[in-house]
């Protein structure tokens, strides 16, 4: 049922993790220093993620605090096997932004209080991969290769916070539709980083 | 059952993005606990998510974020994670106090006034005492009419005030009742003030302080408890920040727990003071209970 070579591409544990749990151990004791490594290590990724959902710096700036302390206050919430510390972090840094963005909104068009942390959603870890073979240009090479209402329904979900239906309200296109271009556009991106076609993996296929 | 998984299946896309409504979204994460078939095409798309985030460039914050995070950090330690700090720290040796600073601030209470203290301790505790029973009655017998939803809002605030501190006083008990372990009523510094609490201390160096009716701690403020033994410096215990709820609960481990010491209480401007710099709150000396 799962396939294992491919599993095993996207879950290479990698000493950054190693070293992120660490880290997480130390939180729990509460060592400001081991609060500090985390930020210096992430503190570039996490201030990204929220200046592009926030578009504000400022905002931007409350964001990536709240959530290192949201980190700082609860570790003992990352669960073991669930993803990456770094996945985890992110996650919460994204949620937090979407969260403040939600809340200049008027209150009808707001799709989902209680947002789950991402982290809860993904279940397979690509982050040492991304770390150890992937830079921010092939990422984008990648996208690129996505038709452009693709890329538009899940810039819109993923950097906009808006809800599907919203989506199809915006843009004009069928709710159905805009599922499929969320889903197609994923698997599309999928195959753009592994190399991989989608199905040829499944039935142990070659891996050029 | 078939149709609720070609459900979720559709569902999927928006599910790793975060773009579906909240009943939607807790209608996925239900069915997902049970259907493995269901899971495999979550996975397979919400895999894809996290190389958004790795798509984009890298932006440096600004420069003060670091400090502002470990300021606000510091100030919210989490409470158990300072009694981890403060158990590593006891076993350091730390055999003498440092000594008194010149022209030290801190009015600590003398032995006069810490008695005439303790004869107030009563009436006090007595009040909170009735206080958790008036909330708990509200509570409980329902009923509302208008004025009393008006003070709703009061009342939960109050009620969740009285949990935390009934959760607090839970642990000192538990430290207290140790055979060898002393106790302590911590009495309020001044008679303005309402924060009192108990404290315990076990024969193995554990103590247990909780306390009520604690002004919130504002920025760097930290609350700071320190062990005094006859005329020597005030040891520090460890801090703690204070929310809305006004409870402090610290727990913590110190050879110097004996019969006759007092534990005191002050807010300090900034974590990690070696010597008391703000206003006593609260203090209280450590007896043998008698048998």
């Amino acid at each position: 049922m799962a396939d294992e070579s491919r599993s095993g591409n996207l879950r290479v544990s990698s000493p950054v993790d190693d070293a992120d749990r660490q880290v997480l151990v130390a939180l729990g004791e509460g060592r400001l220093d081991a609060l500090e490594a985390l930020y210096d290590r992430y503190r570039a990724m996490a201030y990204a993620i929220a200046l592009r959902i926030t578009a504000d710096p400022t905002l931007a700036e409350d964001v990536v605090q709240d959530a290192f302390l949201g980190v700082w206050r609860h570790a003992e919430r990352y669960v073991e096997g669930r993803g990456s510390v770094k996945t985890w972090l992110l996650a919460i840094v994204h949620h937090r932004a979407i969260d403040a963005v939600r809340r200049r909104r008027p209150a009808s068009e707001l799709p989902d209080p209680e947002l789950p942390t991402p982290s809860q959603l993904v279940t397979a870890d690509v982050w040492p991969e991304v770390a150890g073979r992937l830079d921010a240009v092939e990422i984008r090479t990648a996208l690129a290769g996505l038709s452009e209402v693709q890329r538009e329904a899940i810039e819109l979900a993923y950097w906009g916070g808006l809800s599907q239906t919203e989506i199809a309200a915006r843009t004009g296109a069928p709710l159905g539709t805009v599922k499929s271009r969320m889903r197609l556009g994923l698997l599309a991106l999928r195959r753009g980083l592994t190399g991989e076609p989608d199905d040829a993996a499944r039935t142990g296929g070659t891996q050029a | 059952m078939k149709l609720i998984c070609d459900e979720v299946l559709d569902l999927a896309p928006g599910f790793v993005l975060g773009a579906l409504d909240a009943t939607q979204m807790a209608a996925v994460r239900e069915h997902l606990a049970e259907c493995p078939e269901a899971h495999a095409e979550v996975e397979q798309l919400g895999s894809v998510v996290p190389y958004l985030d790795a798509s984009l460039e890298q932006v440096e914050p600004p420069a003060g974020l670091g400090a502002r995070l470990l300021e606000a950090a510091a100030s919210q330690r989490p409470v158990m994670a300072g009694a981890a700090v403060q158990a590593a720290a006891a076993e350091a040796p730390t055999p003498t106090p440092a000594p008194v600073p010149s022209g030290s601030p801190i009015p600590f209470p003398e032995a006069a006034e810490r008695d005439r203290r303790t004869d107030a301790r009563r009436d006090r505790v007595g009040k909170w005492g009735l206080r958790i029973a008036a909330v708990l009655a509200l509570v409980v017998l329902g009923g509302w009419n208008l004025q009393l939803q008006a003070h709703l809002s009061i009342v939960q605030a109050d009620l969740a005030a009285a949990q935390a501190y009934q959760r607090g006083v839970a642990a000192v008990l538990d430290i207290g009742t140790r055979s060898g372990a002393q106790t302590a009523f911590l009495a309020a510094a001044k008679p303005e003030l309402k924060s009192t609490g108990v404290a315990a201390a076990a024969p193995d160096g554990t103590v247990v302080m909780a306390l009520h009716d604690l002004a919130p701690t504002a920025g760097n403020q930290v609350y700071e408890a320190w062990v005094i033994v006859g005329q020597n410096a005030p040891v520090p215990l460890g801090g703690f920040t204070v929310a809305a709820d006004g409870t402090g609960v610290l727990k913590t481990t110190t050879s110097l727990a004996q019969p006759g010491a007092v534990l005191a209480l002050s807010l300090e401007p900034a974590p990690g003071a070696t010597a008391p710099a703000g206003p006593v709150v609260s203090a209280g000396s450590l007896v043998a209970p008698t048998s």
